[in-house]
């Protein structure tokens, strides 16, 4: 017996989805976290699933550990060495405002406080020459003076160590000799890219989870040994690869964003799959809703994350390359309540998993978009779970009630403005993905996973003339699943800032070739040959002049200037509708080094054949402007292979329920995907569909 | 008043968000592909959308001065063309400091009508800061321009598009003009690519939804941010309340001018009276009247509702009286180009008169200038024409309950970030030795003013640079409240490498710097609130250990030792 497996920690459940390689078994388990340890919560979870541990080949793991102990502030007091003079700009950040108007603005605090921020002598100019050696003496000095403040972990951030690190290097060498037992994080180790802020950000950020997410991974890898799997141990990093537990040990800041991550990696190995390139994916859980675009079987990368950034906080920047999620807060607990002059509003805030929605009889009072959902008749109150908890329309309705009084409609009315306003913030959403980054929804399939994804994939893709949508197998397990799907991916770049002219090329194939080797020394180190390693060019470009680039993908060997400039002009016009005639600059070079792992085998979920087999009755369903039908109701497990489910109709299954609108048909492929053609995409020559005025009575106007 | 179409609360929402959502993709757009960092890094711009009546429905800033602005830009067209000779394919250029157009030359607005069906439904517009625009000095703006005429090329409100293609004339006009054409020229495409997008969303959004709603949804937001207004007027304090200060002079002479406000709040109307300051200066200090009216939104934003996004309707109750010829309404040819810095004391005042009153909203005073500068000279390696164009960080005000914030832009910036010493480096091709917070014994109180800056720009180039800026309050430093202590001044020191005696001022115009010499840029501490004594001895003892107040300050001024 072979087992992948893969598991998922979240706040609140820990997911495990195993294959078995032979019998293309597929295993899944859920079971409580166990905060702080959530080591013993995911070992429970293994026992609970029954398989072999011996039998783990492959594990691949996703935790919230990095982001909780950032977020709680929960991680180790960390110290700062810098170069003189620049000790003060981890707190004084870029200065900016965002919350304009907010005269009591409050700035959020550094995560160094300065008396634990350290200056040395040694200077580094921007082309990488030393202009004042690194003063040893003063390296000592502060050394001395972390080890009486008694942190365990240090960065260091020197200015323009992107273009030499060798005096962070050295000064990080030594403090490690120096201080035993204390962490050292060399911010050039973390980004090779400019800005002092940002990097020095990035270093300090991962020091202060460091001894917390070591300690963990420690424990955990005790854990998976005493139940001895003997197969390899990985983790799920923000940018969509794999990499070993010892990697992630010294780089915990990669595992940021390791769980939503799961879910794009494992859309894409449906696409591939299935044929579609262009996707754009849905998680929607209890809290928020996640979306992110896949362009021509590419997972969208930035390197522009911050954390706790939002319209009121700067946030602080992570300069790693995080997959491109936009999360907002609208998922199935988020609450309906009315603004002070009187407008309906879903959201952020969540009723969470206590007390719930007010349909959970958990003492949850407010309306939230799955009590709306429920009493428009679209969630089955008796099946939810499984059945485990039934649902109390009357709470539900009691809930919504007083909004209805203060908006003068009724209940249904309100309900259908809950889910309505939802949607709309789902939507835009969606767009900040596409629309907004010059991509055409309409050529994007939508898959649609977690709780919340198939109730409400079919109304969005109908808004954004969506012609596809793709509800994967088990879409609350989804991004567990997605995980086993994961290459080893390792992203290395180097800010190089060149006119871009027949004589720079040569430098640029230079510094390809040394990010080449880089790589190879990185993959060595994970314990992989020179064979097995792939690896994709990229460069960051812009008009001589402009602050801002372009990303351009760079053909492997000695592509011609012709060829790359042709290639930036290209992208820039299509993202800025415009081109210019003025010299070209190279800004960035990214190099990402891939080993592939095997496909997983995805008959697994093949479904059962024939057809016929999975009416279930009807139920009265209301579908806003689509009218309120007797919708026929299916069993999503007995929907075989020669079904085809027209609208309007409600496929339910344990931990979700996809809704489908009158005329949209659904068939479900050979690997378990329900595949909705939702009649809404422009190019099947459907009518513009138009918002209706309504009738609801409203104040003012 | 004419039938309407319905609209429900819904629709009218999500139309609202498809606007935001346009001048959000515009202002995105612009700022990545502009030249000019004071616009990419700076945000020294504006994009918004209103409807055919010039009334703003959607506008994104990244500087909070801009707050509602574009509103008078696009009706300065409306006033000089008027509806019937606007064409789709149209794009109208002013940056008129006078008419609705302009704040100071630099400040470019472009405007596109927005077409619908071969109907026209509204405007598209943005403005952005060119770094350069031509007139005495590189980089346009001075310190000692007597007369507009010196401070750059001059757009009278002008056809510069036609079937949206510019034209070739004044693009010729442009380029002989300005010291960098092509970045001032690349800045002008960027910001009609912005325009043309939007326009193309807004085509979008109306055949979705279809004109009549689009229409609808637009009177239904303008009546909608009217109310959410009128709701908010209730919350303020109600009377009349003064404010007085000085500007410290005109960059001429040293004579310091004077300025006062006077604000009647009732139920209904919020009125800002700046009868009786100076008249307008000799010196390139003048506000007018739209830069004024900038200020004054955005200070009634901030008292009212800070929240919400920025709509015509929201604006209904504030009045604003200004006799002309005043420094914060100056007329034709009086010089305007560092306008900011006296717009920006027309908020202080306001701000100033009504903060004891509204400890909830408002802070003690902060270092207030944008603290700008001009570095510019060849590089010192690539030896071509480099300017550095910026503006600092310095020291907030003090809150009722909590202490000031340290190194935030000032009011009149937003979401604008400093410049990175690494970037300003390479770019510039100059040294920076230090940037760091400045404590000073200033702004003490029982919450204390945040701490404000200091920057070191050493000059590499055998050729040397000049250096002209304007930081305001070098001499009125940030005020208190409640007891609370005055912060400290903004200024520049220029350190000579040859040991002469360094010089220390507010404002200087080509100070010409040599190799070695380096141009120190301190930025002041905020105002206090509350008398010092009543701070809490942790608090103290906190701030002597992190350094932010001396062991003098603790024992003398707040009376407590470690």
């Amino acid at each position: 017996m072979r087992i992948r497996m893969a598991t998922d920690i979240g706040g609140t459940f820990t997911d495990l989805v195993a294959l078995e390689e032979e019998s293309r078994q597929i295993t899944l388990a859920k079971s409580p976290s166990t905060p702080p340890e959530f080591h013993r919560g995911l070992a429970d979870t293994i026992r609970k699933s029954g398989l072999d541990p011996r039998s783990v080949t492959f594990f691949a793991h996703g935790t919230t550990v990095v982001i909780n102990a950032l977020t709680e502030r929960k991680g180790a007091p960390t110290a700062l060495v810098t170069t003189r003079g620049f000790r003060d700009v981890l707190e004084i950040t870029r200065a900016n405002r965002p919350d304009m108007y907010n005269l009591r603005f409050e700035k959020q605090a550094p995560f160094v406080p300065r008396h634990l921020r350290f200056e040395v002598d040694e200077r580094v100019g921007y082309k990488g020459d030393v202009m004042t050696p690194l003063d040893e003496g003063s390296v000592r000095e502060a050394a001395e003076r972390i080890r009486a403040a008694g942190v365990s972990a240090v960065a260091v951030c020197f200015l323009h160590s992107y273009a030499n690190p060798a005096h962070e290097a050295r000064c990080a060498e030594m403090l490690e000799e120096l201080l035993p037992g204390v962490l050292v994080t060399p911010s050039y180790a973390i980004t090779q890219e400019w800005r002092e802020y940002e990097r020095m950000s990035s270093a300090v950020l991962n020091s202060y989870v460091r001894p917390a997410a070591s300690g963990y991974l420690d424990s955990l890898f005790k854990d998976l040994r005493t139940l001895e799997i003997p197969g390899s141990l990985n983790v799920m990093k923000s940018n969509g690869g794999m990499a070993s537990f010892a990697f992630a040990k010294e780089q915990p800041i990669h595992m940021i964003e390791s769980g939503p991550v799961g879910g794009v990696v494992g859309s894409l190995a449906i696409g591939l799959e299935i044929g579609e390139r262009n996707l754009i994916t849905l998680d929607i859980g209890g809290t928020t809703a996640k979306t992110s675009l896949i362009e021509g079987a590419e997972v969208k990368v930035t390197t522009e994350y911050r954390i706790e950034q939002d319209g009121r906080h700067a946030g602080y920047p992570v300069k790693i390359p995080v997959v491109d999620i936009v999360e907002i807060g609208a998922g199935g607990g988020s609450v309906a309540w009315l603004d002070p002059i009187g407008t309906l509003r879903v959201g952020p805030r969540s009723a969470g998993a206590v007390p719930g929605p007010a349909s959970y009889s958990q003492g949850g009072t407010e309306p939230t978009v799955t009590d709306a959902n429920l009493l428009l008749g679209r969630i089955n109150p008796a099946y939810f779970l499984g059945g485990e908890m039934p649902l109390s329309v009357e709470r539900a309705r009691a809930a919504a009630d007083p909004l209805a009084r203060s908006l003068g409609m009724t209940v249904d009315e309100v309900a259908r403005g809950i889910v309505r306003l939802a949607n709309a913030s789902m939507v835009n959403a969606i767009k900040l993905v596409s629309v907004r980054k010059g991509h055409d929804p309409r050529e994007y399939a939508l898959v649609a996973f977690g709780g919340g994804g198939p109730m409400h994939a079919t109304a969005l893709a109908r808004e954004l003339h969506i012609g596809k949508v793709v509800i994967p197998p088990a879409p609350g397990n989804f991004s567990a699943w997605g995980m086993l799907t994961t290459d080893y991916k390792q992203d290395f770049t180097r800010t190089s800032v060149v006119r871009a002219g027949e004589e720079s090329m040569e430098l640029i194939y230079g510094r390809y070739g040394e990010l080449e080797r880089e790589s190879l020394e990185f993959f060595a180190r994970e314990g992989f040959n020179a064979g097995q390693v792939v690896t994709v060019r990229a460069a960051d470009m812009r008009y001589a002049g402009q602050e801002h680039t372009v990303r351009v993908p760079v053909p492997t060997g000695q592509p011609s200037l012709a060829d790359v400039a042709a290639r930036f002009h290209e992208r820039h016009e299509s993202a800025f509708m415009f081109r210019l005639e003025g010299p070209v600059e190279f800004v960035n070079l990214h190099l990402t080094g891939l080993v592939r792992v095997p496909n997983p085998d995805l008959s697994a979920f093949a479904p059962p054949s024939g057809s016929g087999a999975a009416g279930k009755g009807r139920r009265k369903v209301d579908f806003d402007e689509d009218g309120i039908h007797q919708a026929a109701l299916y069993e999503r497990e007995r929907l075989g292979l020669e079904d085809e489910v027209v609208g309007p109709a409600v496929i339910e299954e344990a931990a979700s329920t996809t809704v489908v609108y009158p005329g949209q048909r659904v068939s479900v492929d050979r690997i378990g995907n329900l595949v909705i053609a939702t009649g809404g995409s422009v190019a099947n020559g459907r009518p513009e569909r138009r918002l209706k005025g309504g009738t609801p009575p409203h104040t003012g106007v | 008043m004419a039938v309407r179409t319905k609209i429900d609360p819904f629709a009218a929402e999500i139309i609202r968000e498809s606007l935001v959502a346009v001048a959000e993709e515009m202002f995105v757009s612009l700022q990545r592909t502009s030249q000019s960092t004071i616009i990419y890094e700076v945000l020294d711009f504006a994009c918004g959308i209103t409807d055919e009546k010039a009334q703003l429905i959607a506008q994104t800033n990244g500087v909070t001065a801009f707050a509602g602005i574009l509103t008078f830009t696009v009706q300065s067209v409306l006033d000089k063309f008027g509806l019937e000779s606007i064409r789709e394919g149209d794009i109208f250029c002013t940056n008129d400091p006078y008419t609705g157009g302009g704040t100071h030359l630099s400040d470019v607005a472009m405007v596109m009508p927005l077409f619908f069906e071969g109907k026209l439904l509204g405007f598209a517009a943005n403005k952005a800061h060119w770094t350069e625009v031509g007139g005495k000095d590189a980089g346009s703006w001075t310190t000692d321009a007597t007369e507009i005429f010196q401070e750059g090329l001059q757009f009278p409100c002008v056809r510069l598009y036609i079937d949206n293609q510019p034209l070739p004339s004044l693009v010729d006009m442009i380029r002989a003009n300005v010291r960098t054409p092509e970045m001032s020229l690349g800045d002008m495409y960027a910001q009609a690519a912005g325009l043309r997008m939007a326009a193309r969303r807004f085509g979008e959004m109306c055949s979705k939804h279809g004109a009549e709603q689009v229409k609808a949804g637009i009177d239904y937001l303008l009546e909608q941010g009217e109310r959410q207004v009128r709701l908010d007027m209730q919350k303020l304090p109600k009377g009349t309340f003064h404010a007085e200060d000085f500007i410290d002079d005109d960059g001429l002479s040293e004579e310091p001018i004077p300025i006062k406000v006077k604000v009647t709040i009732t139920d209904k109307e919020f009125i800002a009276d700046f009868t009786g300051s100076g008249p307008q200066a000799r010196g390139p200090i003048n506000c007018t009247r739209t830069g004024l009216m900038g200020g004054m939104r955005t200070i009634f934003k901030a008292i009212t509702n800070p929240d919400t996004p920025v709509n015509e309707g929201g604006f209904r109750p504030l009045t604003v009286i200004c006799p002309e010829g005043n420094v914060f309404s100056a007329v034709r040819p009086a010089p305007v180009s560092t306008y900011w810095e006296t717009l920006l004391n027309s908020v202080d005042l306001v701000w100033k008169a009504l903060a004891p009153h509204m400890p909830e909203r408002m802070t003690a005073g902060h270092f207030l200038s944008v603290c700008g500068l001009i570095l510019a000279g060849p590089h010192s390696d690539t030896g071509e024409l480099a300017i550095l164009v910026e503006p600092q960080a310095g020291g907030w005000g003090a809150g009722v309950d909590k202490d000031g914030e340290s190194g935030l832009v000032c009011i009149g910036d937003g979401e604008t970030y400093i410049i990175p010493a690494e970037v300003c480096e390479q770019k510039y091709g100059i040294a920076v030795d230090q940037y760091a917070l400045n404590p000073q014994d200033a702004g003490a109180g029982k919450f204390r003013g945040g701490l404000g800056l200091v920057r070191d720009y050493r000059i590499l180039g055998d050729e040397g640079m000049f250096l002209t800026a304007t930081f305001g309050r070098f001499k009125y430093p940030p005020w208190g409240v409640a007891g609370g202590e005055s912060g400290s001044p903004n200024y520049v020191e220029v350190i000579r490498a040859d040991g002469s005696p360094p010089q220390r001022f507010g404002k200087g115009a080509r100070v010409h710097l040599l190799k070695g010499d380096i141009a120190r840029l301190i930025t002041g501490t905020g105002g206090g609130w509350g008398e010092p004594r009543q701070r809490s001895r942790e608090k103290v003892l906190a701030d002597l250990k992190e350094g932010y107040i001396s062991e003098r300050a603790a024992a003398e001024t707040y009376g407590q030792r470690p």
